[in-house]
């Protein structure tokens, strides 16, 4: 037997369910789940991994989209397999006859429960929507594909 | 079957449908355009995001 360096599987599974903090105060006390929300960004908006919480700046306004964008259906609990634990919403993103007649290519998503922190940036190119319905259809919620991962 | 676009309601036989797939690094777009005569009346996208994003934690030697 010999003892191998890894950052731990089971570790991985609870970062993602907000089980340590190794800040120097303990920064949350809730026991639900926490609530996370999907915007669209103007392909002149400026989001990358720098940004740190969702804002109107640089977001889509159009016919039938609301700011602050579609809540993201939470029905799968982060899991882990081959040494990755991945999470993937378990519905698509939808807006429906909705005009967007200024260039998008961005989506945030964003914890809105947690200040409005920023999780990730998906870009898919640029795109207008005229009085009808965008959708973001998911990958493949396992550890190659899945839209949230940590290897 | 009724159509919405801009223009209203309108029957799917008046109106020109055309698909645009576009393949970008981790997406597949549809684009479905709507034509009634040369206007563009409706335009629907759908992205499929084919790969998410990854947090590398890959492990060196100390």
């Amino acid at each position: 037997m010999a003892n191998t360096q890894a950052v731990c599987n089971s570790f991985k599974t609870e970062l993602m369910n907000g089980i340590h903090a190794f800040g120097t105060t303990v920064a949350r006390a809730g026991t639900t789940k926490d609530t996370f929300k999907a915007a669209l960004f103007l392909a002149s908006a400026t989001l990358n991994k720098s940004t740190t919480a969702y804002s109107t700046s640089g977001e889509v306004s159009g016919t039938n989209y609301t700011a602050g964008g579609v809540t993201v259906t939470n029905a799968n609990a982060p899991a882990n397999a081959s040494d990755v634990t991945y999470w993937t919403p378990s519905a698509s993103f939808a807006w429906t006859t909705v005009t967007l007649s200024t260039a998008f290519d961005a989506v945030l998503i964003y914890n809105s429960t947690q200040g409005d922190k920023a999780v990730a940036v998906y870009t898919f190119g640029s795109q207008t929507v005229t009085a009808g319905n965008f959708t973001l259809t998911m990958p493949t919620n396992d550890q190659t594909t899945g839209l949230l991962r940590i290897s | 079957m009724l159509i919405h676009t801009t223009k209203g309601l309108i029957e799917r036989s008046e109106l020109a449908v055309k698909d645009i797939i576009d393949e970008q690094e981790n997406a597949r777009v549809t684009a479905t355009e709507w034509y009634l005569g040369d206007e563009l009346v409706r335009r629907d996208v759908n992205v499929n995001i084919l790969r998410g994003l990854s947090l590398g934690a890959e492990q060196e030697s100390l």
